[in-house]
């Protein structure tokens, strides 16, 4: 019994490839969808907040920030992650609808406080605009909130213009009906 | 059907034949125990499988469902509803018929305040005893005690100098006669000590940290000398009241609570939640969806076999070949393999309803044939190593002898049912996914003993070994996921659905209302029926095989308290 187990012993000794590693300096090769912390690419995000909606733990806050897209992402709210409760369930990244969250290979989120473990937009950011690009982007928004406005007044003044007509004319009919 | 509507007349008062293996009844709450007795002795209906209560408060109602069920005689699971008014609940109770009807019913009767008529012991087995008479289960329950006030915990200073802290109800709510009357029964201490006979007995603690299982309960022995004369259990130490937090999440959140029930079996609870939702919704997984389902049920067979046997092995003090250490070498093989499918280790939230969340990464196939020939091998010397040593033996064969009789009445299942000689299997019985187009055999051992659970289980990996390489080998083309309505919002109905876990039976009792969240969710886990069989079996049993004895049944606390 001894030399047998003796015998299966040296067996994995000298069989098993690998046990233990050392582990900060070598770290484990981990799969292509891993969950682990999540990037965010700010460019496309569209703060629709769906993410934070279906998150069962209610980890995810909406927060502003600024590097963002403001053409799609008029409010500029992003999601802040915070660590102390998420549970990498990866529910927010199916939910999302532009797939602008996903989930990276990066598992390391020890702090010393507990704000250390709440991430905000800034920090889960893989892509996001520079200052130059956003002063852009933010005028082009300008530009086109604007035209929108115009739009709307022009289309708000061609309503009145054509209810005041309306009311021309029906008061015209009034008229005409109190001539008869 | 027909039999029971011929032999009791008039009181089937609705029913439904859901599919030729799903039978709802609903019957007159006076004739529940005759109707149950008459399927026991006539239908072959020898297995309870549990029971649930749902709070039907805009009826006004509550209703017990009971779930009977066979062993081997037919596939056919019946669900017999009755429906009694709520302001005085009281059904009669089914112990005197199968014995382990006990714990549901106390679970009932502790959560909703259903009154069980002939229950030999009806005192709370989950709940501490503060809460019990605020039946928090209950669609009105509020919370206890008042959350708003902000005072929860009253510090109270003893007469010895030590601190307690105490959650009371707040006095002007007493006073407004909002707190129910506790009902009174024994504590446990005093249940324990009335069992003491004569001085040459004792009462032996083990817990609730102990060497049996990680997870927290308290095994309490009244010994005699080396005998174990009555064991006493009490659990509820983690309890987290997942089924309520369910209720108040949609049914796609209400997923992620169904991973940490058990940590060892996530993938088979998620599978059982959507198994039961898609019952609901009325749709079927695509094929390479369910081919993916299984292998990923079976790799976590094989990871939660290997990492039950090995720590309880290290337990027993099988420390000259350290079989724990072996089995996490290879154990993490197998987490690897699924990690690179859900991208988790333990936690997967990998199944969804209609589908699955990824598919296969490339490759994976020959990844993982070379893995799984090894595991083979292994498994093979760890049969051979085990056989073959004189201590292991000595310490296992003959030990905690469950006959098959024994096995059945007490509603075990899973590996140690089936060491008991009777091939029960949910893959054979209940069969879901492509199970039935797959090729495998069910293990069984006939002497019952603690050295037959383990071999079970070491034969089912390679069981479960070879289900994987045939789902390797067929699985088709195609997409992994089902077209869904943007939100999921079943139909008013309910259903059940059972899966084979690492440790049984597991079921879930799903029922909605038509709205975004489940109205009631009951799950009906394996362990919770081992930990039940655990005083009967122990009795007799010597204190030092109370270890090899319990620790065989592979419990996890963590599902019994849910």
């Amino acid at each position: 019994m001894v030399l047998k187990s003796l015998k299966y012993t040296l067996k994995t000794a000298l069989t098993t490839t690998e046990v233990t590693r050392l582990y900060p300096e070598v770290m484990m090769e981990l799969p292509a969808n891993e969950r682990g912390i999540h990037e965010l690419d700010a460019t496309t995000c569209i703060g629709c907040g769906s993410c934070a909606r279906i998150c069962p733990n209610s980890c995810i806050e909406m927060v502003p920030y600024r590097y963002g897209n403001p053409l799609k992402n008029r409010k500029m709210q992003f999601p802040q992650i915070d660590y102390g409760r998420c549970t990498f369930c990866g529910l927010c990244v199916d939910e999302c609808p532009v797939s602008c969250l996903k989930m990276g290979k990066t598992t390391e989120i020890a702090g010393w406080d507990r704000k250390d473990i709440v991430y905000g937009p800034d920090r889960i950011a893989v892509k996001k605009f520079s200052e130059k690009e956003v002063a852009e982007l933010e005028a082009e928004a300008k530009r086109q909130a604007e035209e929108k406005k115009k739009a709307a007044a022009a289309a708000a003044k061609e309503k009145a213009a054509k209810a005041k007509g309306k009311e021309n004319k029906a008061k015209a009919k009034l008229g005409e009906g109190g001539e008869a | 059907m027909s039999a029971i509507q011929s032999a009791f007349p008039g009181s089937v008062l609705e029913s439904r034949v859901e599919s030729d293996r799903r039978l709802w009844i609903t019957v007159d709450p006076k004739k529940l125990v005759e109707i149950t007795q008459f399927l026991r002795d006539k239908k072959d209906f020898d297995h309870y499988s549990g029971a649930a209560g749902v709070d039907r408060i805009n009826d006004n109602l509550f209703e017990v469902v009971e779930i009977l069920t066979s062993h081997g005689a037919h596939q056919v699971v019946v669900l017999m509803k009755v429906k009694i008014p709520r302001d005085k609940p009281s059904v009669r109770s089914l112990t005197g018929l199968y014995w382990n009807a006990n714990w549901y019913e106390r679970e009932i009767w502790e959560m909703y305040g259903i009154n069980f008529e002939g229950h030999p012991e009806l005192y709370p087995l989950l709940l501490p005893d503060e809460l019990v008479g605020y039946w928090p289960w209950r669609k009105d329950f509020k919370g206890y005690p008042d959350t708003t006030t902000g005072e929860r915990a009253i510090e109270q200073v003893g007469p010895d100098g030590y601190t307690e802290f105490k959650i009371m109800p707040h006095p002007e709510l007493i006073k407004a006669g909002v707190v129910p009357e506790r009902p009174k029964y024994p504590t446990f201490r005093e249940r324990e000590e009335a069992e003491i006979k004569s001085d040459s007995e004792m009462i032996m603690h083990m817990g609730p940290q102990h060497a049996i299982v990680p997870g927290p309960f308290l095994l309490d022995l009244l010994i005699e000398g080396e005998r174990v004369k009555k064991a006493f259990l009490d659990v509820g130490y983690i309890h987290k009241g997942i089924e309520k937090i369910m209720e108040n999440r949609t049914y796609l959140q209400g997923l992620v609570y169904t991973d940490r029930m058990c940590y060892l079996a996530s993938i088979t609870n998620n599978e059982a939640y959507c198994g039961a939702v898609e019952k609901l919704l009325g749709i079927t997984p695509p094929e390479r969806a369910q081919y993916i389902r299984v292998i990923l049920a079976e790799l976590s067979r094989i990871q939660s076999h290997l990492l039950g046997t090995g720590e309880f092995l290290t337990l027993l003090g099988a420390a000259t070949y350290s079989p724990f250490q072996y089995m996490i070498i290879d154990r993490e093989d197998i987490v690897y393999l699924m990690e690179s499918v859900t991208g988790a280790r333990i936690t997967h939230t990998f199944v969804r309803f209609g589908g699955v969340r990824n598919d296969l990464p490339d490759g994976f196939a020959d990844k993982a044939r070379p893995i799984l020939k090894r595991m083979r091998e292994r498994t093979e010397e760890y049969m051979d190593l085990l056989h073959s040593d004189p201590i292991y033996t000595r310490r296992m064969r003959g030990i905690g002898v469950l006959s098959p009789g024994d096995a059945r009445r007490l509603g075990v299942s899973g590996p140690p049912l089936r060491a008991s000689d009777t091939p029960y299997d949910m893959r054979r019985e209940d069969p879901i996914l492509v199970y039935p187009d797959l090729d495998f055999k069910v293990v069984t051992r006939k002497a019952g003993d603690a050295e037959a659970r383990v071999e079970v289980r070491l034969e089912e990996i390679l069981e479960s070994i070879h289900i994987i390489e045939q789902c390797l080998d067929q699985i088709p083309e195609g997409p992994i996921q089902e077209k869904l309505p943007k939100k999921i919002k079943p139909e008013p109905g309910e259903a059940y659905y059972r899966v084979e876990d690492p440790r049984g039976e597991m079921g879930f009792y799903v029922v909605s209302d038509g709205s975004e969240k489940p109205y009631r969710v009951k799950v009906r886990g394996p362990v919770y029926a081992y930990m039940q069989a655990l005083p009967p079996l122990l009795e007799g049993a010597y204190v030092a095989d109370v270890v090899a004895i319990a620790g065989s049944m592979d419990a996890c606390t963590s599902e019994v308290d849910r």
